[in-house]
């Protein structure tokens, strides 16, 4: 596995285009690959993820089986004659981690759940929309894949249901259409949420999996990674 | 110079500069002649007593918290015949807040800036049916209009300076009378030369519209991003 950073040159209209449109970032990546992507059976996937540390430090992060060649990306939105994109081997890393190491973690995620509206109805994924039901989909999900988040201490509670060392931002609704493979055209809507906070671990090889595998929907429009970083 | 600042606050103002027959509109901001109006009866001055001294005051007016434009239809009936009064439009500015400036002679806006405090006929914003939320006068100080409605403090509600906390600084517009041979951005039939009944009266006033920059008090530049290096975290390559 590979963990690729690629900086975006967001006063470039290339760049402005892949910050608007997760089908653009999508179709760009799918390009970073010469032999196309890897069957989802395969476990591991390309997973990618924007992150917008301010209006003009943006990221893109790729996590892929295979090393990318983002030289595209670079002459349509990056600085192609200064800077280009960093690969590190991802393996090493993921080896290294043990159960009760902490770390901060970021994930851009879209969670939903299923609902019917009234009894007999088929239900429909639907999109959570306030950042406490955002983090509830969260919390259901870290046993399964292997980490836990971290308890705020009492004191640093400031409201109730701010009890974990989390904090939700950077909510999106985005609506687009795509056209479906077998040429019909459909609409794709999906909300997008950014996590972060720090976590412990408590089962490395299901966190493992989720780390490279992705967590929830819409993994193909910037949504499932999961990164880890040093807790300061 | 001094000038006499002036707070326009109500749930309805309607502050008409041509209107006609049953169509009664409003302008955006407060007019020359309703405040003028607004001074004279607080005075106790009548309908024909000359109006000239108040008229020769400079006149400008910031709107701190713009409003909301409403209509209402109005189907009012004669009380004691029950006789249908002409249907008529009327417009209002809802949760309107402005902050009105006039600069001239000290001696007459202290004089005006009294019987503000004690007025003669009560005080409306534009309509009788308009009365103020807040005390209006805010006092004389020494200076020019347009330091006077640069300096001045946001006089916005809380609710609206809250929200727009996302600008530590907010950007309003003010309408401020030309001075004599400048060229005028505007031009609005309100400046009063008489309002005797029996034939009112206005000239046409020149404005000049700019943008004020005042503080705001509930701003708050948006929460950090916290940092997050996960190719830190891989070591060198």
């Amino acid at each position: 596995m590979f963990l690729t950073r690629i900086r975006l040159n967001t006063a470039r209209a290339g760049a402005r285009k892949f910050l608007i449109s997760p089908r653009a970032m999508h179709g760009a990546v799918t390009k970073a690959f010469a032999e196309g992507l890897p069957a989802p059976e395969a476990g591991a996937r390309v997973l990618w993820r924007l992150d917008r540390n301010s209006r003009d430090e943006v990221y893109c992060y790729i996590v892929s089986p295979e090393r990318p060649d983002l030289t595209h990306v670079v002459e349509q939105a990056g600085w192609p004659t200064t800077q280009t994109w960093e690969t590190r081997d991802y393996a090493p890393f993921l080896a290294r981690l043990e159960a009760g190491q902490r770390w901060a973690f970021r994930l851009t995620a879209n969670p939903v759940h299923s609902i019917r509206r009234k009894d007999g109805e088929p239900t429909k994924v639907t999109a959570h929309r306030t950042p406490r039901h955002q983090l509830g989909w969260l919390l259901q999900r870290q046993e399964a894949n292997g980490f836990q988040i971290t308890a705020k201490p009492e004191e640093r509670r400031r409201a109730p249901g701010d009890d974990y060392e989390v904090i939700v931002r950077d909510r999106h609704a985005h609506r687009f259409g795509k056209t479906e493979s077998d040429g019909r055209p459909n609409q794709v809507a999906l909300t997008s949420v950014t996590f972060d906070g720090r976590l412990e671990i408590t089962d490395p090889g299901a966190l493992r999996r989720m780390l490279t595998a992705g967590l929830g929907r819409a993994k193909a429009y910037g949504c499932g990674l999961m990164t880890l970083a040093p807790v300061d | 110079m001094s000038v006499l600042l002036l707070q326009l606050a109500g749930p309805l103002q309607s502050w008409g500069a041509s209107s006609r027959f049953a169509r009664r509109s409003t302008e955006n901001a407060p007019t020359k002649s309703g405040l003028i109006g607004l001074l004279a009866a607080a005075q106790g001055r009548s309908r024909g007593d000359g109006l000239g001294d108040l008229a020769g005051l400079r006149f400008g007016v910031r709107a701190d918290q713009p409003g909301v434009r409403v209509r209402d239809f109005q189907t009012a009936h004669h009380a004691d015949t029950g006789e249908a009064m002409p249907v008529s439009e009327r417009f209002y500015l809802a949760d309107a807040v402005f902050l009105a400036a006039f600069e001239g002679d000290g001696a007459l806006l202290e004089e005006l800036h009294e019987a503000l405090n004690d007025p003669v006929y009560l005080p409306y914003l534009g309509r009788r049916s308009c009365p103020p939320a807040r005390s209006i006068p805010l006092g004389v100080r020494e200076g020019g209009l347009e330091d006077a409605l640069n300096g001045h403090r946001w006089l916005a509600a809380e609710w609206y300076q809250e929200k727009r906390k996302r600008e530590p600084e907010v950007e309003l517009g003010a309408w401020i009378d030309v001075r004599e041979g400048e060229t005028a951005h505007h031009e609005l039939r309100d400046l009063p030369l008489s309002f005797a009944p029996e034939h009112r009266r206005y000239a046409m006033r020149g404005l000049e519209y700019t943008r004020v920059t005042v503080a705001n008090p509930q701003g708050a530049p948006p929460p950090p991003v916290p940092a997050h290096d996960p190719i830190a975290a891989l070591g060198g390559e």
